[in-house]
C-alpha cells in the first residue's frame, strides 16, 4: 500500500496544534515514515500546493474572509478532512467575542489604519465544509493525535470520545474543584481526552476540549447558582471554550427566570 | 472465629512486616488537601491514615483497574494475552467494612457465573485486612447492612483504644498472625468489654438512615415517577458517582492502534451507564437516549435489578457518590423521597 498523502494547514490560529504535531518528538520519525507529507507550510519547504491529499489536517477557525476560500480549496483536494484543535472544531477562543462587531474590535486591537485584515465572526470549519473527523483540544493532545493517525493508517476511523473530563479526573483521584473549592469548573461539560490535566494541577477545567455531545449547560449553571456564584461569572467562565455562541443569552434568560 | 490482640505500639512493626508478603496498599491523606484520602502503595508505615474516612476511589482500582491492556495483537504474529499485575502479591490494608462488602459484590459479578480472568488473576493474589471505623454524616452502611463483615477478609482489626482486636477470617490470615506470633497476645475479659463499648458507640454514631425494606417493590411501582425526570434535569451525567462507586463494574473495550499499521492493543476501561454512548448500539439505536433514563437506570440497577439477580442491592452505603456529586444529588435523599412520593426539585 502506498503511503497516504498528507497536508497540514492553519487558518486563523496560534499554530499551537501544528506545533503539538512537531512536539511528538519520539514518534515523529515513525510518523514521517508512515505517511507522505506533501504540504505543510509551517514545517517544510518544497510543498505541493495543488496535489490531491488522502488526509488534510486543518487547524484554526474561519475568522477571515480568505480562510473560507483556503478551506474550500483544501476540502476539494482531500479525501478525509480533519479539524484539529478546538478553534477548528468549535470556533474556540476567537469565537469568544463574536457578539462584538468586527469593525469595533479591529479598531480596538489594531487602531485606525488597518486594511490588510478582512475579519469576520469566527466559526468552526463545519460551518463551511464537510468535516470527517474532529480532534478537539487547545492544543490537541499528542496521544490522541497519534492514535487518530494510527487509526487512519489502519483504514479505520478513530473513536469519538463522548464523556466528560470528570471521569478522567476521578480516575486520577483529584479533589473535585466544584465540591471542595466551589470553583466554576467546566469539567462536567467538557469532553475527555486530556486526562484531566488542569484539575490534576489543582486548577479548574477551563473547557478547552469543547463540549460533550449532550452538554447540560443549564444544569451546570444552576448548580453554581445554588452555590452562590453569580450567573455572569458562570457564563464568563463557560464561554471561553466550552460554549457555542447562542449559550450566554439563552442561559441568562433561564437563570433570571429561575431566580424569580 | 479466632480473635487475637495486637497492641497499637506494635502495629507499625506489623505493617512493615507485611511487606515480606508483597505490596502493601494503605489509605493515605493528601498532604495538600487534609481530610482527603486515597489508597496507595505503602513506603513507610507512618504514612498510614488510621482515622481515615472514605477514599476518593475505592480499593476496586487494584482489582478492576480504571484502564488496562488486556491483549496485544500483531498482523503477522497473532495475539498475546496480557494480564497486568498478574504476579503481584498484594495486601489491601485498612479496608472499612463497606469496601470489603464492595469487593464481595465484585467477586460475585466477576467470578461467579462468568470468570473474568483479569479480575480473578489479581483477586487470588490479594489479601484483605480490614479496619474498624466510625461513620460521618455521609455513611449509611448500617442501613445497607454492610456495617459489619463476617467474611470477605483475611484479617480484620477493630480499634479498642490501646489495642486492636484482630479477627482471623481465613487460613492465610491465620498464617500471617502465626508468622508474627510475637506481636500478638490473647484476648482478655477487659478487651471484650472494650469491644462491646466500641461497638455500641459506633452503632449510635450513625446519622444518616435509609429505609431499604421492600425498596425494589417500591421502585417497581415508581417506574413512572416524575422524580426521574427531575433528576435528569439536575444530573450532569459526568459519571463521577460511577467512578467512585465500590460496586460499579461496567467497562468499555476498545482497540488502540500503533503507527506501524500492523499492531495494536485492546484496552479495557471503566465506563458508566450515565454516559450517552453507553447504550448506543450498531445501527445507531440508543436504548437510553435521554439523560433521565440513564440516571434512573443507575438507581434501578443498584437497588432493583441487583436484588433480583443476586439477592441484595449493590450499594454498600459508603457515601462516596454523595461526596462526589458536583450537583449535590444525594442517593439517600432521592430514595427516601421516592418512598414518600414527595420529591420536589430545587
Amino acid at each position: 500500500m502506498s503511503k497516504p498523502k498528507i497536508g497540514i494547514f492553519g487558518l486563523t490560529s496560534c499554530a499551537g496544534d501544528q506545533l503539538m504535531i512537531l512536539n511528538c518528538e519520539d514518534q515523529l520519525i515513525d510518523l514521517a515514515n508512515a505517511v507522505d507529507i506533501r504540504d505543510w507550510e509551517m514545517a517544510k519547504t518544497n510543498n505541493d500546493e495543488e496535489c490531491e491529499l488522502d488526509i488534510a489536517l486543518v487547524e484554526g477557525s474561519v475568522a477571515q474572509v480568505r480562510d473560507i476560500e483556503n478551506l474550500k480549496k483544501i476540502r476539494k483536494r482531500s479525501k478525509i478532512l480533519v479539524a484539529i484543535g478546538t478553534c477548528a472544531v468549535w470556533g474556540g477562543i476567537p469565537a469568544m467575542k463574536n457578539d462584538v462587531p468586527r469593525d469595533i474590535m479591529l479598531k480596538e486591537v489594531y487602531g485606525d489604519k488597518v486594511e490588510f485584515i478582512e475579519s469576520k465572526a469566527a466559526q468552526p470549519l463545519s460551518s463551511f465544509v464537510k468535516v470527517d473527523y474532529n480532534l478537539p483540544g487547545c492544543p490537541i493532545e499528542k496521544d490522541q493525535f497519534l492514535q487518530m493517525m494510527a487509526s487512519f493508517l489502519n483504514g479505520d476511523m478513530p473513536e469519538i470520545l463522548n464523556f466528560s473530563v470528570c471521569s478522567e479526573c476521578k480516575m486520577k483521584e483529584n479533589i473535585c474543584q466544584i465540591v471542595y473549592k466551589q470553583e466554576v469548573c467546566c469539567g462536567p461539560l467538557t469532553v475527555a481526552g486530556c486526562g484531566a490535566r488542569c484539575p490534576s494541577h489543582n486548577v479548574p477545567c477551563s473547557g478547552c476540549h469543547g463540549p460533550i455531545e449532550e452538554v447540560h449547560y443549564d444544569a451546570e449553571a444552576k448548580m453554581f447558582q445554588r452555590k452562590g456564584i453569580k450567573p455572569e461569572e458562570i457564563i464568563r467562565k463557560m464561554q471561553v471554550y466550552a460554549a457555542p455562541a447562542w449559550m450566554p443569552e439563552k442561559l441568562m434568560e433561564e437563570l433570571q427566570h429561575e431566580s424569580k | 472465629m479466632k480473635v487475637v490482640k495486637l497492641p497499637k505500639s506494635k502495629v507499625e512493626e506489623f505493617l512493615s512486616s507485611l511487606q515480606d508478603f508483597g505490596e502493601v496498599i494503605i489509605p493515605k491523606e493528601k498532604t495538600e488537601h487534609p481530610g482527603v484520602y486515597y489508597f496507595d502503595v505503602m513506603e513507610n508505615p507512618s504514612e498510614m491514615a488510621w482515622e481515615y474516612l472514605r477514599t476518593i476511589i475505592p480499593p476496586k482500582k487494584y482489582l478492576h483497574k480504571p484502564r488496562e491492556v488486556i491483549f496485544k495483537f500483531h498482523k503477522e504474529q497473532g495475539y498475546q494475552e496480557v494480564i497486568e499485575d498478574k504476579e503481584t502479591k498484594r495486601i489491601l490494608f485498612g479496608l472499612h467494612p463497606c469496601d470489603i462488602h464492595g469487593i464481595k459484590i465484585l467477586d460475585v459479578v466477576f467470578n461467579r457465573d462468568y470468570m473474568d480472568p483479569y479480575y480473578y488473576a489479581r483477586r487470588k493474589n490479594t489479601v484483605i485486612i480490614g479496619l474498624s471505623c466510625l461513620p460521618d454524616e455521609k455513611c449509611f452502611c448500617k442501613s445497607m447492612n454492610t456495617d459489619y463483615v463476617e467474611d470477605g477478609f483475611d484479617l480484620f482489626l477493630s480499634d479498642i483504644g490501646e489495642d486492636f482486636l484482630v479477627a482471623v477470617g481465613t487460613s492465610l490470615g491465620d498464617d500471617l498472625v502465626a508468622e508474627r506470633a510475637h506481636l500478638f497476645s490473647e484476648v482478655e475479659e477487659e478487651d471484650r468489654r472494650k469491644y462491646l463499648a466500641f461497638r455500641k458507640k459506633r452503632n449510635e454514631s450513625f446519622r444518616l438512615e435509609l429505609d431499604i425494606s421492600d425498596l425494589p417493590y417500591i421502585l417497581d411501582l415508581e417506574q413512572k415517577s416524575p422524580i426521574w425526570d427531575e433528576l435528569g434535569k439536575r444530573c450532569l451525567t459526568c459519571g463521577s458517582c460511577s467512578m467512585v462507586c465500590p460496586t460499579c463494574y461496567c467497562f468499555n473495550v476498545y482497540d488502540t492502534l500503533n503507527l506501524d499499521a500492523k499492531s495494536g492493543q485492546r484496552i479495557k476501561q471503566w465506563d458508566a451507564c450515565l454516559f450517552k454512548d453507553y447504550a448506543l448500539v450498531a445501527g445507531g439505536h440508543n436504548f437510553r437516549e435521554n439523560r433521565a433514563e440513564r440516571v434512573k437506570n443507575r438507581y434501578y440497577h443498584k437497588q432493583f435489578r441487583m436484588v433480583e439477580q443476586y439477592g441484595k442491592p449493590s450499594c454498600v452505603g459508603c457515601g462516596r457518590c454523595i461526596d462526589a456529586c458536583p450537583a449535590g444529588i444525594d442517593v439517600v435523599e432521592v430514595l427516601t423521597k421516592v418512598r414518600e412520593g414527595s420529591y420536589v426539585t430545587h
